[in-house]
């Protein structure tokens, strides 16, 4: 009998927090309608993946090697990101460049975003400034390990 | 040195003992007190140019190289004063300010000096505003050395080496002042056995060598000491190598074989011959058991060898001297001919051991000898004559087992192949590749010295005993494995080495 008792007590706590979330919102909503409350806005479901919230610009989302002028990836393959990577996902080879000025470039750069963390130390260490994570890009579900290797050299 | 006086002098306080005409440097270094340097080198003349060794010596009025000021009774030294700290952060700056700091791009990056010393002593910021010079980044001198004259400090170790070690001195500075750089003097390019070593003694990234170069940073090489197995001088080296990440999971790569010091036998230095020893560890080499010239996966060599052991039975006891042929090498260390000696002539009581090397090359005059194997006294130690087979004391046999590829070096293939054709069981040991693969029945994939510990003694008798530098791969087994697993077999005394 108590034991009824309580499971009805709970179900009304729940529908109030339901009904006061709305009613909050509601209020929100109108206030803003007419132009009061303007920067509190009350909460609103986003349908995803139709529509999209924007990202922070520090959000860390998959990678990029930045372009030089040329359109040639501006990574000089220094592996400072293969040093610092925790998650040990990044593989580097380096090739020669016949520009003396250059003498270093990635033949091979791949992420494994099997194995990222998203933690963004390679953005910090790269002394160039080439790998970035700033592309927006946060659907990188794959039905394949192969899917999830991301070529950076190559755009 | 310890016949001469040894006179005493203080070095940061501590009361130290050197031998008279040492160098302050070197006497520091004696008792523990490291003082930086570019230009000076234990085994090359004094230059004294680049000024970051200077200490305050008391009673002199200004600062002295400690690399060229020698131990007096008495003398007090000090080597960590505001005034040193100062000369030395001033030393750095000058040699930063034509530096292209390029280290993302330098292979020299993670062991050079001015790296290290610019964290250590420097940490100063560029007070520059003039452009940098620009000079030559990627000379081609010869040999597979890339000169980078930016960032050249001009300590010209390089051209003193060149000039003593090999005695060839390729190497000079050219013009004065701001304009001096190194360079080969023209259409001489640098060309002499020992070339390897400028990339060692070089203390920043001006000389690179093209083997090494882009292909990993020094920070992931993990360095492990061996004794380097191409002449019978047995130089010390160092073997630096990566297994696993960065590079793929399992994989392990030797990068680059260097020179370790042992002032017994090669002081500081190693030839080029050594140095290309690493593409003697990684390419060519045997990954998995070969049956009738067929790598054949999932078997591995412990099961393999019972068919060794099989083919050894079928011969009975009275036949055996005559019945079962021995090719042995002198690659194999101390341990394991002494093995081999116990198992094939006091426990089979065989008279066929024969010896296949690779053939004598020319001596250099220096470390380089003409005898390309590194245990050749070891051979003779562990009471073996040895002899090359003639081929119709091979092709009698009926069982021949053969340890290392080099009897294709001595013989004709087609001869060696209509002799081993009439022998029933024939087998090959061996860690590389090579025209005997397809005669044997069965090919025994095997490690190379730098895989193995043991011991080897040089051409002056020297012993030395090294410790296994890098893993070999999965189901490669080192000689001294096999031969006490073909002892488990035949039940016979392995001497207490167990099968492993």
């Amino acid at each position: 009998m108590i034991k009824a008792w309580l499971v009805v007590k709970e179900l009304l706590r729940g529908a109030g927090i339901t009904s006061r979330h709305f009613f909050v919102n509601m209020t929100f909503h109108t206030l803003r309608l007419f132009g009061i409350k303007t920067k509190r806005r009350g909460a609103v479901t986003i349908q995803y993946p139709e529509e999209r919230k924007e990202l922070s610009p520090r959000h860390r989302s998959l990678h990029r090697i930045r372009p030089r002028d040329d359109g040639r990836p501006s990574c000089v393959a220094c592996m400072l990101c293969v040093t610092v990577c925790p998650s040990e996902c990044i593989s580097v080879e380096a090739a020669e460049d016949p520009d003396p000025e250059v003498q270093k470039v990635p033949a091979k750069f791949v992420v494994d975003l099997n194995r990222c963390c998203f933690c963004g130390f390679c953005v910090e260490a790269c002394p160039v400034d080439a790998i970035r994570m700033d592309t927006g890009e946060i659907r990188l579900a794959s039905k394949t390990r192969a899917g999830l290797e991301a070529r950076l050299d190559k755009p | 040195m310890s016949g001469l006086k040894r006179v005493g002098l203080t070095i940061d306080g501590l009361k130290v003992q050197a031998a008279e005409g040492t160098s302050i440097l070197k006497a520091a270094e004696q008792a523990g007190v490291v003082i930086p340097h570019f230009c000076y080198h234990p085994a090359l003349e004094i230059e004294g140019n680049c000024r970051m060794c200077v200490v305050e010596i008391e009673g002199l009025p200004k600062l002295e190289p400690s690399c060229s000021a020698l131990v007096r009774e008495g003398l007090v030294v000090r080597t960590s004063t505001e005034r040193v700290r100062e000369a030395r952060k001033d030393v750095l700056a000058f040699l930063l300010a034509e530096h292209p700091l390029d280290c993302p791009i330098c292979d020299k990056a993670g062991e050079c000096r001015l790296q290290d010393y610019y964290d250590r002593h420097g940490l100063t910021a560029s007070r520059m505003v003039e452009p940098r010079e620009r000079r030559e980044k990627k000379l081609a001198i010869g040999r597979g050395l890339i000169l980078d004259r930016e960032r050249c400090v001009l300590c010209t170790r390089c051209v003193r080496f060149l000039r003593q070690m090999p005695g060839t001195g390729e190497l000079g500075v050219f013009e004065r002042g701001l304009r001096s750089e190194v360079g080969i003097f023209e259409d001489a390019p640098v060309d002499n056995g020992y070339s390897g070593n400028l990339v060692d003694i070089c203390p920043v990234g001006a000389i690179t060598a093209e083997d090494f170069r882009f292909k990993t940073r020094a920070w992931f090489l993990a360095r492990k000491p061996s004794v380097c197995p191409h002449c019978g001088r047995g130089c010390a080296v160092t073997v630096e190598s990566v297994s696993g990440y960065p590079l793929a999971k399992g994989e392990r790569r030797v990068y680059r074989i260097t020179a370790r010091e042992n002032p017994a036998v090669n002081g500081f230095w190693i030839c080029d011959l050594g140095r290309d020893g690493r593409r003697d560890i990684d390419e060519g080499r045997h990954a998995r058991l070969m049956k009738a010239g067929v790598p054949v996966a999932g078997l591995s060599w412990q099961t393999a060898l019972a068919d060794v052991a099989a083919a050894i039975r079928t011969v009975p006891g009275p036949e055996r001297s005559a019945g079962i042929a021995v090719v042995l090498n002198g690659r194999l260390t101390c341990e394991e001919l002494a093995l081999a000696k116990r198992l094939f002539v006091a426990g089979l009581g065989l008279s066929k051991v024969y010896f296949a090397d690779r053939k004598p090359g020319s001596a250099d005059g220096l470390l380089l000898t003409a005898e390309r194997l590194p245990n050749g006294r070891g051979v003779l130690e562990a009471g073996f004559a040895p002899r090359l087979p003639a081929l119709d004391e091979i092709a009698a046999a009926d069982v021949l087992l053969v340890f290392g590829p080099y009897l294709s070096e001595h013989l004709a293939e087609e001869a060696l192949a209509k002799a081993w054709a009439g022998i029933p069981s024939k087998f090959l040991f061996s860690a590389h590749e090579g025209p005997l693969d397809r005669l044997a029945d069965i090919v025994f994939p095997v490690a190379v010295p730098a895989e193995k510990s043991g011991t080897y003694i040089n051409v002056d008798g020297t012993r030395q005993t090294f410790a296994q530098a890098v893993k070999p791969a999965a189901g490669v087994a080192a000689e001294s494995a096999i031969l006490a697993g073909l002892a488990n077999l035949l039940a016979l005394d392995a001497g207490g080495g167990d099968a492993r």
